[in-house]
């Protein structure tokens, strides 16, 4: 019997209470209907849901205490008859029976298949909790909410009138806070109690609910038992505790196919079943045939199954989820995954009983924080306000350290520098400058705790000039300047760094950001090319991340004597190791400018996104800020619009001649 | 040079197909060279093929990596372009009567599936499914080459 409140009335306006000595008038007054009653019942150890005679069959003064593997009775201190949470049981086995006849086949004197047509006697479930009621509602998408439906579930669901209950206790087990089902009840009741100190706040949901209460001996609340039930349910919420980070677990648990916790836990899981026979939404099953003994009348009996049997997924030609990795992957990315993109909900209500009822205590919410945690939010860093911004004026800095790179290329090391430069970005630039020399755009490329390096060829008059500085001296400063590396843009995807020659120098800061944050990423690599080896810049770093397992590190040169043993060819050969779906793939590439070109032809060519790759462009800059015009290229400056593009956002001017 | 025995066919197209160049072959072509060749392991600073000589090889690596050297007089050997796994070497040895155009040496240990010449051409002659199937994709092979070595050309980090 699927419900919803009466429109019109407000809920306090529906409020009786019932005193808990005069519950059994609500027990015969359903059973007064006609109908079956269902509701828990102490067997075995356990509340279970089995027929309900009178109101003694009900679990009065009995509480269950719930942990991962553990599951107890035990006496309360009171008599409430909800004072427990669930138990083994769930509805499904009223509304989809572990065993059902659904076919008779006969070879007598006509050859056919008969299909029972649905007959299901009247039924009332007592004692529905919030995660209960989610739970059908789970059933009623997957059963009734597709192009073809169970008619024997939609029958036993219109069959069934559903009296539900409000928890006012929790185990550890529970997280229906978390799942977003419970513990208030929303609707889909005809009756609805919710249990304090000296009985019941009852509520009516439908008309037959109504006309039960109204029989009832019920009296208005009081405002301190009306104040009782909300307060009740809420401290529940209270107990349960702080909610998981459900919202997005869908999209992150796809990305997690190939996590190792698969086969940690498959190492624990004793492939019972158990959670999936206990789960209120698991509707796995399978079919069986009885025949008679001449086999001229045979039946064909549904059964529940579990994705946890290790015949489940078994063809003729040999099994789809051999491994028992592959299915405990399997039921916890349906349950929490790729049920959302069947039936529009998550498989889950966060009942807690697969927790309980796993005998090893594989605790569900502490595998899916491990497989699948949480991302924090992308927050895009702001760039820092320019030191020194107009042209001419500048910061100074000392020269802290000179390092040769290469035959032409030195880093220094700048300290003793306004704070600013230290909250710059990779990707930026400064533009340096010494008394008689014109100012120079250099890429910052590392940032120290207490300084900035700048790598530097010297090709001109000022570049050679600093790099024949001594530790000491002062230079002057502007910036940091220009766009910077957007990281971001490669979270959770294959980040790949493409540097030729001195283009390393811009990626180097990038590379130490990408390695620093290695968990976002689904993969870091970094693919130098040089003309010869002694032309490779931070050699040092570059052995220390080759050794390093946060990033995979190939070099390519363009010529080399017998003695070198590494790659020879151009940078681009290196992309063949990028086996991956390269839609996947951020990539970030600084090189000379044909060098680029050639790089973003075989990156779009293996698939790569026009939009995540990012390049930096070098132009003749002078004021690093827009105004001076030498750096235009179309209608952008390089200085202030870059030097960091996304590839589309140049469009057809990247690589143009005379541009 | 050790010729390994090719009792395992089926392990040698399963690491053919992990490679760009036996990865898109037809099965039978896969089959075919398979068989046609022999598995061969080098170790480091053997010379495979040498500069000058005929070509009498074809092999495609399958593990480690050979460099592709040339003698350049006053300079000695240069290495201009090393052979990564799934690179073929000696393609010349589809060609008839032609000469090693650089000399081939293993810069660590590798292991290639190393086919003979004569009896690839006579396969390729007589078999054309084979020819067609293999053919284009030793042609994508030297046209990659061709590429890298135009821009290697450029010498783009000139100063």
């Amino acid at each position: 019997m699927i419900t919803s409140p009466a429109p019109g009335q407000t809920a306090a306006a529906r409020q009786w209470f019932l005193a808990r000595t005069d519950l059994a008038s609500l027990v015969d007054g359903i059973r007064a209907t006609g109908r079956r009653l269902i509701g828990p019942t102490v067997r075995e150890g356990a509340i279970v849901y089995d027929d309900i005679h009178s109101a003694a069959d009900l679990p009065a003064g009995w509480r269950d205490e719930q942990s991962a593997g553990r599951y107890r009775l035990e006496r309360r201190t009171d008599d409430r008859v909800f004072g427990y949470t669930v138990g083994p049981t769930s509805w499904k086995r009223f509304t989809f029976p572990a065993n059902l006849p659904i076919a008779t086949a006969h070879r007598t004197a006509t050859f056919g298949f008969d299909q029972p047509v649905p007959e299901v006697t009247p039924m009332a479930f007592l004692g529905v909790r919030a995660c209960e009621l989610a739970a059908l509602n789970v059933q009623d998408r997957v059963f009734l909410g597709g192009q073809f439906t169970d008619e024997d579930f939609r029958a036993r669901r219109a069959a069934a009138f559903i009296v539900s209950v409000q928890c006012t206790t929790s185990s550890s087990t529970c997280f229906c806070t978390s799942m977003g089902t419970g513990p208030e009840v929303h609707g889909g009741y005809d009756i609805l109690l919710t249990e304090i100190d000296e009985g019941f706040v009852v509520q009516a949901g439908s008309p037959e609910g109504a006309a039960i209460v109204a029989k009832l001996p019920t009296r208005k609340p009081t405002h301190a038992e009306a104040g009782a039930a909300v307060d009740n349910v809420e401290a529940v919420r209270t107990r349960i505790g702080e909610p998981m980070p459900i919202p997005g677990i869908d999209a992150r648990l796809k990305l997690q196919l190939d996590n190792p916790r698969w086969g940690q836990i498959a190492e624990r899981c004793v492939e019972c079943g158990n959670c999936t026979m206990v789960c209120p939404t698991c509707f796995c099953t399978s079919v069986i045939e009885k025949s008679d003994m001449d086999g001229k009348v045979a039946t064909t009996e549904r059964q529940w199954d579990s994705c946890f049997d290790v015949a489940f997924a078994k063809i003729a030609g040999g099994d789809f989820r051999a491994r028992p990795r592959d299915r405990y992957r399997q039921w916890l990315t349906h349950k929490f995954s790729t049920w959302m993109d069947q039936f529009g909900s998550m498989g889950c209500v966060g009942c807690g009983r697969c927790v309980a009822w796993c005998p090893v205590g594989i605790d569900v919410r502490e595998e899916l924080m491990i497989i699948a945690p949480p991302i924090a939010p992308v927050v895009r860093p702001v760039a820092v306000e320019p030191v020194a911004a107009s042209p001419g004026n500048f910061s100074v800095a000392r020269l802290a350290s000179v390092r040769s790179e290469t035959e032409d290329t030195t880093t220094l090391t700048l300290t003793d520098l306004d704070p600013a430069f230290l909250q710059g970005r990779p990707g930026q630039f400064v533009m340096v400058a010494l008394p008689a020399f014109p100012a120079v755009p250099i890429s910052i490329s590392r940032f120290r705790s207490n300084g900035i390096d700048l790598t530097i060829r010297a090709v001109g008059p000022t570049s050679t000039a600093l790099v024949n500085l001594h530790p000491g001296v002062k230079v002057g400063i502007r910036g940091p300047l220009g766009t910077f590396w957007p990281i971001e843009d490669a979270y959770g995807r294959h980040a790949v760094v493409v540097a030729g020659g001195v283009g390393l120098s811009p990626l180097h800061g990038l590379v130490d950001a990408l390695v620093a944050n290695r968990d976002r990423f689904e993969s870091i690599s970094l693919f130098y090319g040089t003309r010869t080896p002694e032309d490779q810049l931070f050699r040092d770093d570059l052995a220390a991340w080759s050794v390093s397992k946060a990033i995979d590190v190939a070099v390519t040169v363009d010529r080399a004597g017998p003695e070198w043993k590494g790659r020879v060819g151009v940078v681009t050969t290196l992309f063949d190791k990028m086996s991956w779906d390269c839609s996947k793939v951020t990539a970030f590439v600084v090189g000379p400018e044909r060098m680029m070109q050639a790089s973003v032809q075989g990156l779009l060519s293996k698939g790569v996104p026009s939009d995540r790759i990012l390049i930096s462009m070098e132009r003749h800059m002078e004021c690093g800020i827009g105004l001076c015009g030498h750096c235009q290229m179309a209608g952008r400056f390089v200085c202030k619009d870059g030097p960091v593009f996304r590839l589309h956002e140049l469009g057809d001017m990247f690589n143009r001649e005379g541009i | 040079m050790h010729a390994g025995a090719m009792d395992d066919y089926a392990a040698v197209i399963a690491i053919l197909n992990h490679t760009w160049f036996g990865s898109e072959l037809a099965p039978e072509t896969q089959e075919r060279l398979a068989r046609l060749g022999t598995l061969q392991d080098f170790e480091a600073d053997e010379v495979i093929l040498q500069e000058g000589e005929d070509a009498t090889d074809m092999g495609i690596l399958l593990s480690g990596r050979l460099a592709l050297r040339t003698h350049v007089p006053g300079r000695g050997p240069v290495t201009i372009l090393s052979i990564e796994p799934g690179d073929i070497f000696g393609w010349s040895a589809v060609l008839d009567s032609t000469k090693t155009q650089s000399t081939v040496v293993a810069t660590q240990s590798s292991q290639a599936l190393v086919i003979d010449g004569t009896k690839l051409r006579a396969a390729l002659k007589e078999d054309h499914a084979l020819a067609a199937s293999l053919y284009p994709r030793v042609l994508q092979a030297v046209g990659r080459r061709l590429r890298a070595t135009r821009l290697q050309l450029l010498d783009l980090f000139a100063r």
